[in-house]
């Protein structure tokens, strides 16, 4: 343990020694680490960074050209009082939960998967391509639609997975960079065999009624309750299950858990999949209830809202799946604002963004308690 | 097959040039320790300033290149200020920015009316009378400015980090900030510095993307090459006239995509375009398992450093 003594004492920063330097000597900062800080000052932190990122964003709506009332109505209003709007939310909320847990789990065990928006593109070209090659009866069709998605998109992750545990590759790259293959990939099927038959655009043919997800009343399409079940059960695994004491373990101290005999590579490797496994199930929800079928640009966005939504939850699943609703909210309206207004929907990815940059500043302030000497 | 050889080896310079800049900008900052996956984000910010300049200026491009690096710079004080100041992890402040500028290009690009805008851009000169020789003068001497700017800016480069007394400094604050902070050597100043300058270069590389290679701007039109760069960079263990070689190698490979389809050769579009990427990763692989010798990355490489955690 750190002497407390010394761990109180109190440090200068550079940039303090520079400005008391000067000749207007009004004080300097003191800068002190933290031993602890109660958890209601750090939720005040935290909410305070979110609500700070909140402000900047409204502002540059504004500055678009998006007057506040109208930004309070489209945001606010809408999304409480319109059913269709809520409805809206909540179809869109489905991937997006899909990839905030499937990020959430392995962030927890420290590997950097930004391979998301490809696995997506293989669940993706997974279940369409049990639809184009009629596998299986009618009947059984949507769960080998799904269990092609989710083989496809482990596979995708198995390799950037296996690299780094074998051979040491960063992981942050080889998953980044085989989206860019995917999505080639995925363009060459568009283009080439998989072209629509009756219009010819580079999309695949309609999807059956029933090879398309069913809704279960009230105009909610049942991708939200399988969205649900994927977050429980990843709650149950990385909160209580003895699995999730190992990837705590393996989070903290990689080395220690080596040593105490936690199966590192078997924990990692789960972990990695399931991300893989959640992030297909995103692109096929998003392929059989929204779409319909399989599109050239389905994935796009959901990349980053999944580190995002993790990164908020701290990599909780059933917070994750809360973050994600929040940003369901802003995709919805987001849309609107760009119908409407003419706004691009590049400034979603830019408020989201902010928000994140907001959130991660704030934690200096979480790590580091900041006194005013005179 | 020699009129296909002497085309394609005399476009490589240009793609190769982007690559070569960027992972220089990127070994500067990495040498100070702090680890830029916003690499992507500043080609954007670069690509898109270069372009923005070029048409509100009246095609001045070598006035639109400066203006994509001091763009590319500003942006990076935002990171710079993140993890240097505040000590976010690098991992999450490197994305934050680049998905940051991925969504501030492509709105302003939209909303400035720069988007899909052609523009005349930086032209090839030939250097006569070298230009003339038979095939070399194709290849070599018949460039343009910033192809022939890009080798003294490496001799430089690395001539400041490997035998100047700053670049002692640099590196030390990259090796060993503890013992750098401890001479007296401002470890936040030079990380700052260091970062703003290497900004700036991989800016040059997004301007160079854009205004003199394709002489447009379209939304995300890097096409993942910052993160290539940053993967060069490992390939070249953070040594800059081996991310060169690597630049001219991918290079090579990126020029070869358009030669195949020019030479009239049958060959599917998308598995070309997924060269480069496979590429990379089978170049990340060879390291992994050659492990390159003794050749090891900055020792403090993505650590923040924090004065008050004396160890």
């Amino acid at each position: 343990m750190l002497d407390q003594a010394a761990s109180r004492r109190l440090l200068t920063t550079d940039a303090a020694s520079q400005r008391s330097a000067g000749s207007l000597r009004v004080g300097r900062i003191n800068l002190e680490v933290r031993q602890s800080i109660p958890l209601w000052l750090q939720a005040l932190i935290l909410g305070g960074a979110a609500l700070l990122g909140i402000a900047v964003s409204a502002a540059l709506l504004v500055a678009a050209g998006v007057s506040p009332k109208d930004l309070f109505d489209e945001f606010v209003v809408e999304t409480f009082t319109d059913s269709g709007n809520f409805h809206s939310i909540l179809f869109q909320a489905a991937p997006l939960i899909f990839v905030g847990v499937g990020a959430a789990v392995v962030f927890r065990i420290r590997f950097w998967n930004l391979g998301i928006e490809g696995q997506m593109i293989w669940g993706g070209i997974g279940a369409t391509f049990v639809v184009l090659h009629t596998i299986g009866p009618p009947a059984l069709r949507l769960p080998l639609m799904m269990l092609f998605a989710v083989l496809a998109g482990m596979a995708w992750v198995a390799l950037p997975a296996w690299l780094r545990m074998r051979l040491g590759v960063n992981e942050i790259i080889t998953t980044l960079l085989l989206n860019y293959v995917a999505l080639n990939f995925l363009l060459h099927l568009l283009y080439g065999p998989w072209i629509d038959p009756k219009d010819a655009f580079p999309h695949s043919q309609q999807f059956h009624s029933f090879e398309r997800l069913p809704e279960i009343g009230w105009g909610l399409s049942s991708a939200l309750p399988i969205a649900l079940l994927c977050t429980a059960l990843a709650a149950w695994l990385v909160l209580f299950s003895r699995f999730g004491f190992y990837t705590k373990f393996v989070q903290d101290n990689d080395r220690m858990a080596l040593a105490v005999g936690v199966p590192i590579k078997a924990v990692t490797f789960v972990c990695v999949l399931l991300s893989g496994a959640l992030s297909a199930l995103a692109g096929f929800v998003i392929a059989t209830a929204q779409e319909g079928r399989l599109t050239q640009s389905f994935f796009e966005g959901y990349g980053f809202s999944g580190i995002l939504i993790a990164f908020l939850a701290r990599n909780n699943p059933i917070a994750a799946m809360i973050v994600a609703v929040l940003v369901a909210v802003l995709f919805v309206s987001g849309r609107s604002l760009q119908v409407f207004y003419q706004i691009p929907f590049a400034m979603v990815q830019l408020i989201q963004a902010i928000i994140v940059i907001s959130v991660a500043a704030s934690e200096f302030l979480i790590r580091h308690r900041l006194h005013w000497v005179h | 097959m020699l009129h296909f050889l002497v085309n394609w080896l005399a476009s490589t310079p240009s793609f190769a040039t982007p690559y070569a800049l960027a992972a220089l900008g990127l070994i500067i900052s990495e040498r100070v320790g702090v680890l830029s996956l916003g690499a992507e984000g500043f080609l954007l910010v670069g690509a898109l300033a270069g372009v923005a300049a070029d048409l509100e200026f009246g095609g001045l491009p070598a006035a639109a290149l400066v203006v994509a690096m001091l763009a590319a710079a500003a942006v990076s004080l935002l990171f710079a200020l993140l993890v240097v100041v505040l000590r976010v992890n690098q991992v999450i402040a490197g994305l934050a920015i680049v998905f940051f500028c991925q969504g501030l290009t492509s709105l302003v690009g939209t909303l400035g009316g720069w988007t899909n805008r052609a523009i005349a851009g930086l032209h090839a000169v030939a250097i006569w009378p070298l230009s003339a020789i038979p095939f070399a003068g194709r290849i070599l001497f018949t460039q343009d400015l910033v192809v022939f700017a890009t080798v003294p800016i490496f001799f430089l480069v690395s001539r400041i980090l490997s035998r100047s007394m700053l670049g002692l400094r640099l590196r030390s604050v990259g090796e060993n900030p503890d013992a750098a902070d401890a001479t007296g050597v401002s470890v936040s100043l030079y990380r700052f510095g260091a970062v703003l300058a290497g900004s700036a270069l991989i800016g040059l590389a997004g301007g160079y993307l854009s205004v003199v290679d394709v002489k447009i701007w379209i939304p995300d039109m890097t096409g993942g090459r910052g993160w290539i760069a940053i993967a060069l960079v490992i390939f070249a263990r953070w040594q800059p006239w081996r991310a060169l070689f690597g630049a001219l190698l991918f290079g090579c490979i990126e020029a070869l995509i358009p030669r195949i389809a020019a030479a009239g050769i049958q060959a599917p579009q998308y598995f070309l375009l997924m060269t480069p990427y496979l590429a990379t990763i089978a170049v990340m692989v060879w390291v992994g398992l050659t492990k390159l010798g003794r050749l090891k990355e900055p020792a403090a490489l993505g650590r923040p450093h924090v004065r008050e955690e004396r160890r």
